[in-house]
This record gives structure tokens, C-alpha cells and sequence, in this order.
């Protein structure tokens, strides 16, 4: 974990890191890392992967459509709409 | 030097269920923007997704008739990534354990059989739609499609060139409508692919960097863009220069792949288990009871169709081609005891209509109902078969109803032998040289009278009534 991965994590989680905290925040993650890394001491090749630490399984769903038309509701909660559509500044390839 | 071409395909298939992977968000196509989307598909605080079970069975389906390996507990992880039809910020996926593993899939091309391997086949959700040229400056997003079940199909690279991509894909769309798991409508997006390629020099074990094909959604599209593909590939390596791996996007207007470096930046997905999900589990009962119910698939029709209903194997290959047309087939021949009448029917005019419009069936007006009624008709004498084929091309055009079509355009067969006696009778009397020339022997003017008769009643005679009533004539 060096600046430079901060940097990268920061970018990709569109999480904004002042200048000044960079150096701060790297220290505390490399920190955080070597106390998780801990983990690696620990001998787990027979042991299953846990997906969930409650030892249960899901309860699904029949194939129904429920949902209501929300149209105006959501499209009223975001910032930028027109009657049809979502806004966002453009995106293009 | 010669290159040899590695190809992978990743296809995503939409899976026919009502309503969505984790809501109960309709599915519908086409619908007004953002009316099928609930709560959970928009990603808003506080929602939690449940699973579809149906979407797991379809799932099933598919590892169940590719003889994979089924995963009867499912979990899932996050993939991460920021675009605005992704509300949440992460997709819903199956990272570490697909449900669906190691199957296969037999491939016919013109260099013959090939068996390629599936490596796995994991339910995921789809994204919303971003529309870009509608508005100035602005992307419009439309958010029906985002939570819709996809079943993404990755085939080991085992894949040798363009038409074999192609001929795998459509075993692959071949084998989900069979299953009933996915329309396979390509101009809708219910089937789009990624294609892997790279290049190795020939012989060579290790495989060459590979570049990733996005955004093609037809056959054409498949060939053209891994060809393309294959021809830069080769021209980077021969200038010394190396193929990078990197994401790339097929034009087709222009024809060419280029990069996509947007994608690139943000290719960490940063996957981990989505702990908004416990694993969903497929009980043994569940399994053998799909088990029990697949249905007959495309092999076992063609082999039914030539052992019990003794039809060739030609026109087995072609009415068990496609569900609709194997359908077609059955619908009809619940209809009447001459099952090889129906297939000469769909192997003869209503594939050449097919070919002539370059469509398939299930793009044409026909329905398995419609054309079940149109052999009734011929069978029941109603029409003849010279009379179908024109009520064919009617259906083809406007997609009527056969029964209306005869009615309103009085073409019901003339089922009166004394009005096609007095017909034969007129016909024979007023072309006496042919009738002196037929009894001197030249037994092929009959037919010249069969013609004359079918045409003075517009052929809506029936032609064995009017051999029997003509040669009684004419003896």
C-alpha cells in the first residue's frame, strides 16, 4: 500500500483525499493492513470460505412482478431530469 | 508467417423471467422509460435484494443441458465500477462461485464437428440504458433494463476462427430457446457477446495477449469485427510491435475495433461477497424435478423426427433447427395424419419464403397455429395445395387468419363434381385438335386439359377429381 494505490483507490471509489491528508491516510491503511495480514498466520486450507457469517440461506422470491410505476416519484428525487429521463453530464466512449 | 487465431466468447443471455434478477420489477421490453423500475433496482438506502428463484432454475437449465456441473448453493459478490445506468455502484455477480460449471457444446461448421468447452455460466444483473444523442451535452438514463437476470455463458478459448465464433454463438441461442430460458431476439439485446481474441505463432503452446471485443450484438457484426481483429493483430506483431491487453470497441459502420482507454482506468473491480445476499440454494428435490422437465432438445427432435415420423434427414435438420419452426411442425401434425405433407410444407415454400426475405421464422407473419390450420385446410380438402401456397403468401404479408383469407377471397375448393364435369366437359369440346392428337396417343396433352380445367376454375378444383372426371372423359 503506497501513495500511488491510494491515489488509484481514491479515482476508482470517486472518493476525493486533500493533499495534505495523502500521507496521513496511506499510514493509516498500511496499518490497517498489517493487522488484517495477521490473518495470514493462521493455517485455513480445510476450511470452507465463508460467503455470510449467518449460517443461513436465502429466502427467494416467486417469479411476480410487483414493483408500482414510480416514474414521476423517482425521477423527482434526482438532481437533473426531464420527464423522461435521468440527467448526468455526458458520457461518451 | 502463419498465425494461429485463439478465441473466447463471453455471451450474455437475458433470461425470460417476468420480473427481475433481485425486485419485482417487471422485465418487460420496450416499456416507457423508467416505469419498470423499483426501489431495489434504483439502489436507494435502506432496499435489500431478494432472489428470483425462477431465474436459478433457468440457470439450471442451461448447466443441466450443457452436462455441467451445477453449484446447488449460490452466492454472490459485487463487481465495482461508477456509470450512471449502474445506480448502486456495483453489479450483482457471481465471482467465486457460478452456479453453472465446466459444460460443453457441440459445434457443426464446414471443417465438421468440434465440442467446445464451456467454462462457466453465472447469473448476474444487467445494467440500465444510457442514451447519449438525445440531448445536448447530457446523457439520458432509462433505467427499465437495470436488475434484469443475465446469464453470462464464457466458452474456454478453444475457439479457431470467425465462423466458428459465429457457429457457436448460435448453438448457444439454439440451445436457450429450446430451454425456454431466453428469447434469443438479438435487435431487442436479449443476446450480446464479447469476444476474446489473440493471435500465437502456430505451434506455439502459450497463448498471445488478448485484446476484448465489446459491444457487438449480431452474426454479421461477430465475424467481421473478430476478423478485423485478427488482421491488426497480426499487423502489430509483424511491425514488431506487441498486442497490449486492452478493451476494445467494434464500429461497424467503419469496420474496425479501436480502444476503449476509459475502460482501461477502471479495470479493478474490486470484487468482494455482497453481504446483502445469503447463498441461495437449488434442493435436490428442485434439481431432479427440472431434471425431469427439460425439454427436448434440438438432436433429440431431428432423431425423433427420423425414427418415429420417418421424415428425411434433411428436412429434420431444417425443422429442428428452431424452436418456432419445430413447433410450426407439431402444431401442424397434431393436425392431421400426413406428418410428411407438414414437412415438405416448411422445408419447401415456407423456407423459400424465409430465404427470400432473409428473415427467420420467428420474424415472419407465420404462427404454429395459423400454418396448423393451413394443412387442416389442405388435408380437409377445403383448398388446394396450389390455393395454399397463394394463402401462404397472404399470411406472409399481412398475417391473417387462413380461414378469413379463404373466406373473403372465395377461394374454397369446388367440391361439386357435376359443375367440374360440366367445366371438363366445355374445356374437352372446345379443343377438339388436342382431343384427336391425345387419343392418337400423345398422352402428354392430358395434362394440357388438367391445366385448362384448373385455370377456367381459378385452381380452386380439386386435381384428383379432375384426373378422375377427365380421363372418364376423355376414354
Amino acid at each position: 500500500m503506497d501513495k500511488k494505490t491510494v491515489t488509484t483507490i481514491s479515482y476508482l471509489s470517486r472518493l476525493k483525499i486533500d493533499g495534505e491528508n495523502e500521507d496521513k491516510i496511506t499510514k493509516d491503511l498500511q496499518n490497517i493492513i498489517k493487522f488484517v495480514d495477521q490473518l495470514n498466520d493462521v493455517n485455513t486450507s480445510d476450511v470452507e470460505p465463508l460467503t455470510s457469517p449467518l449460517e443461513k440461506t436465502a429466502k427467494t422470491r416467486k417469479d411476480q412482478v410487483t414493483a408500482k410505476n414510480l416514474k414521476k416519484e423517482l425521477l423527482k428525487v434526482a438532481p437533473s431530469t426531464n420527464e423522461d429521463y435521468f440527467l448526468v453530464p455526458r458520457v461518451v466512449e | 508467417m502463419s498465425w494461429e487465431t485463439v478465441i473466447g466468447l463471453e455471451i450474455h443471455a437475458q433470461l425470460s423471467t417476468k420480473s427481475k434478477l433481485f425486485s419485482g420489477g417487471s422485465t418487460q421490453f420496450g416499456a416507457e422509460s423508467n416505469t419498470h423500475v423499483d426501489l431495489v433496482d434504483m439502489g436507494l438506502p435502506g432496499v435489500l435484494p431478494v432472489a428470483n428463484k425462477e431465474a436459478f432454475f433457468k440457470a439450471v437449465r442451461f448447466g443441466l443441458a450443457t452436462g455441467a456441473e451445477i453449484n446447488q448453493i449460490s452466492s454472490f459478490d459485487r463487481k465495482n465500477y461508477f456509470y450512471p445506468d449502474l445506480p448502486k455502484g456495483y453489479q450483482i455477480t457471481q465471482m467465486t462461485k457460478p452456479i453453472v460449471e465446466k459444460g460443453s457444446i457441440k459445434v457443426i461448421t464446414d471443417d465438421g464437428e468440434k465440442i467446445i468447452n464451456i467454462t462457466r455460466a453465472h447469473l448476474e444483473e444487467d445494467a440500465g440504458k444510457s442514451i447519449h444523442d438525445l440531448f445536448e451535452g447530457e446523457t439520458g438514463v432509462d433505467l427499465n433494463r437495470a436488475g434484469t437476470p443475465l446469464l453470462e455463458i464464457v466458452s474456454e478459448p478453444e475457439i479457431s476462427n470467425a465462423k466458428e465464433a459465429v457457429a457457436y454463438f448460435k448453438a448457444i441461442r439454439q440451445l436457450v430457446t429450446f430451454l425456454d430460458i431466453c428469447d434469443g431476439n438479438m435487435a431487442q439485446g436479449s443476446m450480446r457477446c464479447d469476444v476474446n481474441v489473440s493471435i500465437k505463432k502456430s505451434g506455439d503452446k502459450e497463448l498471445g495477449t488478448r485484446a476484448e471485443l465489446k459491444n457487438i450484438n449480431s452474426f454479421k457484426f461477430i465475424e467481421k469485427a473478430i476478423n478485423y481483429e485478427i488482421e491488426r493483430q497480426i499487423r502489430v506483431i509483424e511491425n514488431g510491435d506487441s498486442v497490449i491487453q486492452e478493451t476494445r470497441l467494434y464500429d461497424s459502420e467503419k469496420n474496425e475495433t479501436r480502444s476503449m482507454r476509459s475502460k482501461e482506468e477502471a479495470n479493478d473491480y474490486r470484487y468482494f461477497p455482497c453481504p446483502d445476499l445469503l447463498p441461495v440454494v437449488i434442493s435436490d428435490k428442485e434439481l431432479k424435478e427440472i431434471k425431469d422437465n427439460l425439454p427436448e432438445l434440438p438432436e433429440e427432435k431431428e432423431y425423433r423426427y427420423i425414427s418415429k415420423i420417418g421424415l428425411e434427414k434433411s428436412e429434420a435438420k431444417i425443422i429442428s433447427s428452431s424452436k418456432t419452426m419445430a413447433n410450426m411442425f407439431e402444431e401442424a401434425s397434431s393436425k392431421t395424419d400426413d406428418t410428411k405433407l407438414v414437412a415438405k410444407w416448411l422445408v419447401g415454400d415456407v423456407s423459400a419464403l424465409l430465404n427470400k426475405d432473409n428473415i427467420e421464422i420467428g420474424e415472419s407473419n407465420l404462427s404454429p397455429e395459423n400454418f396448423g390450420k393451413l394443412i387442416e385446410r389442405i388435408t380437409d380438402s377445403t383448398i388446394s395445395g396450389k390455393i395454399a401456397k397463394s394463402v401462404l403468401e397472404e399470411i406472409w404479408e399481412s398475417g391473417s387468419d387462413v380461414d378469413e383469407i379463404i373466406e373473403s377471397k372465395g377461394l374454397v375448393q369446388i367440391k361439386d363434381e357435376s359443375l367440374l364435369e360440366e367445366i371438363a366437359k366445355k374445356i374437352v369440346d372446345s379443343n377438339p385438335d388436342q382431343v384427336a392428337a391425345y387419343k392418337g396417343g400423345k398422352d402428354k396433352l392430358f395434362g394440357f386439359f388438367v391445366g385448362q380445367v384448373m385455370k377456367e376454375t381459378q385452381g380452386k378444383a380439386n386435381p384428383k377429381s379432375v384426373n378422375e372426371i377427365l380421363k372418364k372423359i376423355l376414354s
